[in-house]
């Protein structure tokens, strides 16, 4: 294998597709990342066997073929080069890197060992708009479940097909979220694919302008692949079936409560940092014309703030995490929000206000007991 | 954590006429009591008190059922073996806190202080009393636990934590034992010097080797001979067989883990085989959490293998938790990732980053059906 390339197209490139190395793994070949040197351009590919990334860019290519390098050695190094022509040879133990007056050999490992791209019958395909489609990974995915023991579904995202509506779910069994993005072609057949959590994370941080192709590869490899400009990411979808959550969507409603979404921020903010640190328990008080944000700790003090609301309904006390209902806010595409409630103990909606955002954009928060 | 008595006010009460007295007291085959406290039927029969999995192993046993061999942590198919008419029934840790509650109202109306061992067991700080007036105070003790729980307790009272414990197991069952201020040492004297805190079958097999078998023996080693013996540990230990032991009763210890483990008859081969006694572990550690107010963040299983090395691994909530499935389904989690390539000789479930309180999050888990 040998090519030329700018260095600083190679940098970006490896060090996108090192994000996903994982520097403790047993397996060495996993720390590295593999060139693929073919046809006018280079692949750059990196996997830790749940995600696989691959970028490539544009080389004069001098004779095809692969290499292996040191993912993080490479990368620390070609971050550290002045955008010229990089020149690269490589073989299956040795490969030379050439840029101006500075020339380096790292050891690298037989490319037969880098684990091939999962193969197997290719599915369904469908497109979306890669800006609505970050949108709606951002909104969603901080409320999936990072604790490991509830499993990897609700590790996951539910990314749910139908018609010409994409709807993303994340829940952790205290929050859910949920994103609806229009899909440009409809899709014949509904479709539910849970993919982890920091796949969608790697699309948003990957994805450019235009349009994310995805095509499922069934089978035993079992994957997600999204397209996006120069990248490709698969993701391994998780086996299992992910709880219903419309169940969870309460229809019966009858407190409403609407509020600019960045005072209510601010309340909640600075309420939450006098919120005793165990549940960061903040209450909101429904009552009058007037939000009441309460919090009290033994150790820092007590908080109060008031809030000018639009409400319907009964009075009610509700408390939440603040934590959770901040990040919610913080996920919110509109001046104001709407809060809607049936009791005390049970679960809240969330959502804007503009009826538009209303539309793809809902949150479901389970409160705290008082 | 309060701790009752200073050491100066300790010293200067040794030297007077009165003196701190302590009270261990101890139900007798508390589990087992119960059981034929409310069935009729059971009085007088040898009723064994075990799960109901194939490796279960006797949690308590009757006195009825003691006569023949069996005692706790015997496994149940060997306790079967020895008493083959011994009635067998479950637990029921609900009612056993219930009494365990309403026993140790009685002890608190009686003490200054009172440090709870286990469900049924306690040191008792009886304040600066004469022995005379702790035997009344003992008895009148032994009468409302028999009156509020219908169970007998034994009692023992001492200057010293220790000589109290070792008092009230010889009054068993029902009996109270009181040592008299300054005999400490001839009570102990004639006793195997296993009965101290701190010796085990190993440092036992030690001293038989250099011909002491008492704890007289012990207690009148020469200095020398014992740092010889145990290190700076040996003077420790003569006091200890002297009787003095000026440990305080300590109200609340500071509990930073709960854990629970079992060692197996016979190594265990395969995760599923482990999985009913992981079960039961799980169980019994979110009971221990409730019963002291406590939330877990963290919950991490520890293995013992046939070769005698320890393999562990943990995992931790975002929301601290008490409830047995929750663990249980950690506690899975965790034995699925640790690599068991011999037999099994030792599960523990244990619990940590303990924090106080109750609660406070609701999910929509339930709903979800997952």
């Amino acid at each position: 294998m040998k090519f030329t390339c700018n260095a600083k197209d190679m940098a970006s490139a490896v060090t996108s597709a090192s994000r996903v190395v994982n520097t403790h793994t047993t397996v060495p070949i996993l720390a590295n990342v593999l060139l693929d040197a073919k046809a006018g351009r280079v692949r750059v590919r990196a996997t830790d066997l749940e995600l696989t990334l691959e970028n490539s860019l544009a080389a004069e290519i001098h004779e095809e073929g692969q290499c292996t390098l040191p993912a993080r050695q490479f990368s620390g190094y070609l971050a550290n080069l002045p955008p010229a022509p990089l020149h690269v040879q490589g073989t299956n133990n040795r490969a030379t890197v050439k840029c101006e007056r500075s020339n380096y050999e790292f050891f690298t490992l037989p490319p037969a060992e880098f684990p091939p791209l999962p193969e197997g019958q290719s599915g369904v395909q469908f497109r979306v708009e890669a800006k609505a489609f970050r949108d709606a990974a951002n909104a969603v995915t901080f409320a999936a479940s990072n604790e490991e023991a509830r499993g990897a579904v609700l590790m996951g995202t539910l990314l749910e097909l139908a018609g010409s509506t994409l709807t993303v779910v994340a829940t952790d069994g205290y929050r859910l979220a949920r994103y609806r993005v229009p899909l440009p072609e409809p899709v014949r057949e509904p479709l539910k694919l849970i993919v982890p959590a920091r796949g969608l994370g790697e699309v948003v941080r990957t994805a450019g302008e235009g349009q994310i192709e995805a095509t499922v590869i069934g089978g035993q490899a079992n994957q997600l692949v999204f397209h996006t400009g120069d990248a490709k990411i698969s993701a391994r979808l998780v086996d299992g079936t992910y709880p219903n959550y419309q169940q969870v969507i309460p229809t019966d409603f009858d407190k409403k409560v609407v509020a600019s979404t960045q005072k209510l921020l601010g309340c909640l903010r600075r309420a939450g940092i006098v919120a005793d640190n165990r549940a960061s328990m903040v209450k909101l008080a429904l009552d009058g014309a007037s939000l009441v944000i309460t919090a009290s700790s033994d150790t820092t003090g007590n908080a109060y703030e008031e809030l000018d609301v639009e409400r319907t309904g009964d009075p009610l006390t509700i408390a939440f995490n603040s934590k959770f209902l901040i990040e919610i806010l913080n996920h919110i595409e509109s001046e104001t929000v709407t809060l809607e409630f049936a009791a005390a103990l049970r679960p809240a909606a969330i959502r804007p206000t503009d009826p538009a955002a209303a539309e793809r954009q809902l949150y479901i928060l389970m409160p705290l007991r008082q | 954590m309060q701790r009752h008595g200073d050491a100066a006010s300790r010293v200067r009460r040794r030297s007077g006429v009165l003196a701190t007295v302590i009270l261990h007291a101890d139900l007798d085959a508390f589990y087992a009591s119960i059981a034929q406290r409310d069935d009729p039927r059971l009085r007088g029969q040898p009723v064994i008190v075990a799960g109901s999995s194939r490796r279960a192993v006797v949690l308590t046993a009757s006195y009825e059922a003691r006569k023949s061999g069996v005692h706790s942590a015997m496994p149940l198919f060997m306790a079967r073996e020895r008493c083959p008419q011994a009635i067998v029934v479950p637990p029921d840790f609900a009612r056993y806190r219930a009494v365990h509650e309403s026993v140790f109202a009685v002890f608190k109306a009686h003490a200054r202080a009172v440090e709870g061992l286990s469900l049924d067991e306690a040191f008792l700080d009886l304040d600066d009393v004469t022995v005379p007036a702790a035997v009344l105070v003992g008895r009148r003790i032994k009468d409302e636990v028999r009156r509020e729980a219908g169970i007998t307790v034994s009692v023992g009272i001492a200057t010293g934590k220790m000589v109290a414990k070792i008092a009230s197991d010889d009054g068993k069952p029902d009996g109270l034992v009181a040592v008299a201020p300054g005999t400490e040492a001839s009570y102990l004297a004639p006793k195997p010097v296993r009965r101290l805190w701190g010796i085990g079958p190993k440092t036992e097999a030690r001293l038989r080797a250099q011909g002491i078998e008492r704890i007289g023996d012990l207690a009148s080693l020469p200095d020398e001979r014992l740092v010889a013996l145990f290190g700076a540990w040996g003077v420790e230990l003569r006091n200890l067989a002297l009787g003095i032991d000026p440990r305080p009763v300590v109200e609340e210890w500071e509990t930073r883990s709960i854990s629970t483990e079992e060692t197996f008859e016979h190594d265990v081969t395969g995760k599923a085989r482990l999985g009913d006694v992981l079960a039961s572990q799980a169980r019994e550690v979110a009971q221990r959490l409730r019963s002291q107010g406590l939330l877990a963040q963290t919950v991490g299983v520890k293995v013992k293998l046939a070769n005698r090395s320890v393999r562990g691994r943990q995992t931790s909530f975002v929301e601290a938790v008490d409830d047995a499935p929750t663990i249980e389904r950690a506690a899975w989690y965790c034995l699925e990732r640790i690599v068991l390539d011999k037999p099994v000789r030792l599960l523990g479930v244990r619990a940590t980053n303990l924090r106080a309180g109750d609660r406070r999050q609701t999910e929509f888990f339930d709903a979800l059906g997952t």
